[in-house]
């Protein structure tokens, strides 16, 4: 890959237009799912010859800029509990500042020693990115298949932790009244500890965000979805910085993502209007599990270039080329679901204009 | 005629004290346990949706269905069970039921711990300990159901119109206590709110039948009823039911009109009186039309204000002379004669205005304020819009402002749901010459900044991460978090612009 300057590749008409599609699949899924879209876009970056840290600098700064417009449209909702909010912050800048160390060291360790510049730090981010994201798709398939069976297919989460965390009550607990909970502080830090490490590791804090909020807190789903995107807001703003002192945020791949993200995520969201929730929740657990094949699949060429694996350097183009194909197959196919039932659904509004009347003389 | 609610701790005596009261006046008294009963009797599952809330209370849309139907099964054996309007009822929250119909007597008890434990000790056969540890658990358990059915506070004392504490009062005297009150001319329920009471127990009825029939049972829908009219507003992904639905309601006894409308998502729209031919309107369906959205009318007459004078006040006209002779107070609900538009602040003519479009999803009188609406909707959480028109009229332009702007706090807060001034409309959601304008002129602040950065790719590179960047480290990443914001504001408006021009927002 040639680069321009320093750690910033060559920026060709093809390469900017697949940035720009990138953002605008990304946009579309993190308008449906909620939260995400960065779990494409990232590795979406490293398959178009993006260092792995560049890539997660970029889109943590893309996402600062596109949640602080989005959590303002949240906040008119009443959908942001900013106590919570401030509580989670505390912790997880402390997760971020792990994370962009451990992302430094790894990008800087690994190049010069004949290996491949930035290896240890894609490797890093490839196997945080497949562990996390496969357990979060698995854990999604098994609620939506379980709830299928049981012929509940729109139950909410469960309770079952909520319920266990609320019985401790190691001071300080506090009380958060947009959120209608109360938790113990010590339960809240490695929530928000977690959520700030995964941010800055690969720029998908909210899928680890959002479920603890849900699942261990207790927070009502809409207030989740508001509250991590006010935070990220600050996480975004606080991982921006930390990584544009290091040096890594090409502000080219931000603004190109944000000329397909900010319009796809408006389509996003009016699809989640128009489609059913049990759908919201496959679509998503497939598109991510897709997207952790595909970084899985690039795995063994980060091996290689280190050294620990030893294949032919000209295998690298078929572990990429098929790594790219796994994630523009689930990110295509999934925006397309869902763009096509944003169509069906816009006809449709336009076709039924009239309301259905039937009079009827009743014997008063 | 009064009917009284009467609402006690578990254990708490409340039974007792509505046997007492139905002895001495003779009216009919029925309590929670008895509706139990018939709840299974008629296949409501009572017990699964209690262990639901209980165990759950995340709203989903199967648990809200099902809430709602309990709600209605409630409402409608209570409403028969009315006998010359009488009824004395107890138990779990009664205080609560039948939301936004007043004058009728919401009573509360407070039983000391100690005397509610050897009640139910007795009762159960178990021990003091055990009694405690078990009303202790059951107090929570029915804080929760009341939090999550009627979304209120189990303690909020503007519930209720009388609180007895039964520590130093005897069951019979707070039954004689009771009986004086309830005779009282406040609680005796006027002609008209009557009427409102019989739209909500048709607005039941009519639940109860779309969730029997097999064609339209478990649908997730909107009901409304106003003076027999029955409004029903269904998901784009429900259009097949719509047939079904009116099919079904055209069965129902005491329906005088059924509407059905399919609508994404309902707007709010509280005003002290409505025009069709307005502007205001206009704007409003015009924002409906795209979001595919029905527009629920709500007309807020503010407690002890002429009812019927607003068409003229909007008009700025003098009023005419029989207008003034008819202006007599109704409450907001208006007779079956053929004068009703004219005495309801132009609701009826704007719903038939809506209806026209296919954009109505009902409408209602309120007296009151910001309380009276939220009793009026909460159990609707499908607004995505609030819009307060021309309220508070007779206040003068300052206090108006000022009221409103309170009201739309109170519903912003309890409904969760933006809240707008129809002044902020146009503005905030519809497309006109200062959005085009808008548009314009952050099109090509975009298109500029886009220009020089990709112009000008290795200088600017430099300075974030080269070599130029080792000397201003801080000057660079600082001056990325203030301009990546810019960036995402400027061309979010664009974006969001562009969208609102062709219909999709």
């Amino acid at each position: 890959m040639e680069y321009i300057i320093a750690n910033f590749i060559q920026l060709d008409l093809s390469t900017a237009l697949q940035v720009v599609l990138l953002g605008f699949i990304g946009g579309v899924l993190s308008g449906f799912i909620g939260s995400g879209g960065a779990f494409f876009m990232t590795p979406g970056m490293m398959n178009l010859g993006v260092n792995g840290v560049v890539a997660v600098a970029s889109n943590i700064t893309h996402k600062f800029g596109k949640a602080m417009v989005g959590s303002h449209k949240h906040g008119k909702a009443g959908n942001v509990d900013k106590k919570l909010a401030a509580y989670i912050l505390g912790t997880a800048i402390i997760g971020i500042q792990i994370a962009v160390a451990i992302n430094s060291f790894l990008f800087k360790g690994a190049s010069g020693h004949g290996m491949a510049k930035g290896a240890g730090s894609n490797l890093y981010i490839s196997l945080v990115f497949a562990i996390i994201l496969s357990f979060v798709a698995i854990s999604m398939l098994k609620d939506v298949l379980g709830s299928s069976k049981s012929g509940n297919a729109d139950s909410g989460p469960s309770r079952k932790i909520a319920d266990a965390m609320a019985k401790i009550k190691l001071p300080p607990v506090i009380n958060f009244k947009v959120a209608d909970t109360t938790v113990s502080l010590w339960v809240l830090m490695p929530i928000g500890i977690a959520t700030g490490y995964l941010a800055g590791t690969i720029g998908v804090g909210g899928f680890i965000g959002v479920p603890a909020m849900i699942y261990v807190l207790g927070v009502p789903t809409a207030v989740a979805a508001g509250t991590e995107l006010y935070l990220a807001m600050f996480m975004g703003a606080y991982g921006a910085l930390s990584y544009a002192f290091q040096g890594f945020v090409d502000i080219r791949m931000t603004m190109l993502m944000y000329l397909g993200s900010l319009i796809g995520i408006y389509l996003g969201v009016y699809g989640v209007k128009v489609v059913n929730e049990k759908y919201i929740r496959m679509v998503t657990s497939l598109i991510i599990l897709l997207c952790v094949i595909s970084r899985a699949i690039a795995i063994p060429m980060y091996l290689r270039q280190l050294g620990m694996l030893d294949i032919d350097p000209a295998w690298d183009v078929y572990f990429n080329m098929t790594s790219k194909f796994f994630l523009f197959f689930s990110g295509i196919s999934g925006c397309l679901l869902i763009l096509i039932n944003v169509i069906k659904s816009y006809m449709q509004r336009r076709g039924i204009q009239k309301t259905l009347r039937v009079v009827k003389e009743t014997a008063q | 005629m009064p009917i009284v609610l009467i609402t006690s701790p578990p254990h708490g005596l409340g039974s007792e004290l509505a046997r007492n009261l139905a002895e001495k006046t003779g009216w009919p008294q029925y309590s929670r346990e008895e509706l139990v009963e018939e709840a299974h009797a008629q296949g409501i599952k009572l017990s699964r949706l209690e262990t639901s809330i209980i165990k759950s209370p995340v709203i989903s849309e199967h648990l809200a269905w099902e809430k709602e139907l309990y709600l209605s099964f409630v409402t409608d054996t209570l409403c028969k069970k009315l006998e010359n309007k009488n009824l004395i009822y107890s138990g779990r929250a009664a205080h609560l039921l039948f939301p936004g119909v007043p004058h009728i007597l919401r009573v509360g008890l407070g039983v000391p711990l100690e005397m509610r434990i050897e009640n139910a000790s007795r009762q159960l056969g178990l021990s003091s300990e055990k009694t405690q540890e078990y009303l202790e658990a059951l107090d929570e358990d029915v804080k929760k159901w009341v939090h999550y059915v009627h979304r209120e506070q189990a303690n909020d004392p503007s519930n209720y119109d009388l609180f007895l504490n039964l520590e130093n009062l005897s069951l019979a005297n707070a039954s004689l206590l009771l009986q004086n009150t309830a005779e009282l001319a406040d609680f005796r329920i006027p002609e008209q709110d009557l009427k409102h009471l019989e739209d909500i127990h048709l607005a039941a009825r009519a639940r109860l039948h779309l969730a029997r029939n097999k064609e339209t049972a478990g649908l997730n829908l909107g009901i409304r009823v106003r003076d027999k009219v029955v409004t029903v507003t269904y998901m784009p992904r429900q259009t097949a039911a719509a047939t079904s639905i009116s099919k079904a309601l055209s069965s129902l006894e005491g329906c005088r009109e059924n509407l059905c409308t399919m609508a994404e998502t309902n707007i709010l729209y509280v005003q002290e009186c409505f025009d069709p031919k307005a502007d205001d309107l206009g704007q409003v369906t015009q924002l409906a039309k795209r979001w595919g959205a029905a527009v629920e009318l709500i007309r807020l007459i503010p407690k002890g204000e002429e009812a019927g004078i607003c068409l003229e006040d909007i008009r700025s006209k003098p009023l005419s002379a029989s207008h003034k002779d008819s202006g007599t107070y109704t409450g907001g609900v208006e007779d079956d004669g053929p004068d009703i538009s004219a005495n309801d602040g132009g609701l009826s003519d704007t719903l038939e205005e809506l209806v026209a479009m296919g954009r109505s999803a009902g409408g209602s009188t309120v007296t009151g304020s910001g309380r009276e609406v939220i009793h009026a909707v909460k159990e609707n959480h499908n607004y995505s819009l609030v819009i307060l028109g021309n309220l508070f009229l007779a206040k003068g332009p300052q206090a108006s402002t000022r009221l409103t702007r309170e009201l739309g706090l109170t519903l912003h807060d309890n409904l969760r749901t933006p809240v707008i001034d129809i002044k902020e409309l146009k503005s905030e959601f519809l497309f006109g010459k200062a959005q085009a304008f808008k548009l314009i002129l952050y099109s090509l602040i975009i298109l500029c900044i886009y220009t020089l950065v990709f112009s000008f790719q290795k200088p600017i590179l430099n300075f974030i991460g080269g070599d130029l960047h080792e000397k201003w480290k801080w000057v660079a990443a600082v001056g990325m978090v203030f301009f990546v914001p810019f960036i995402a504001y400027v061309y979010g408006a664009v974006s969001g612009l562009l969208l609102k021009l062709i219909d999709i927002d």
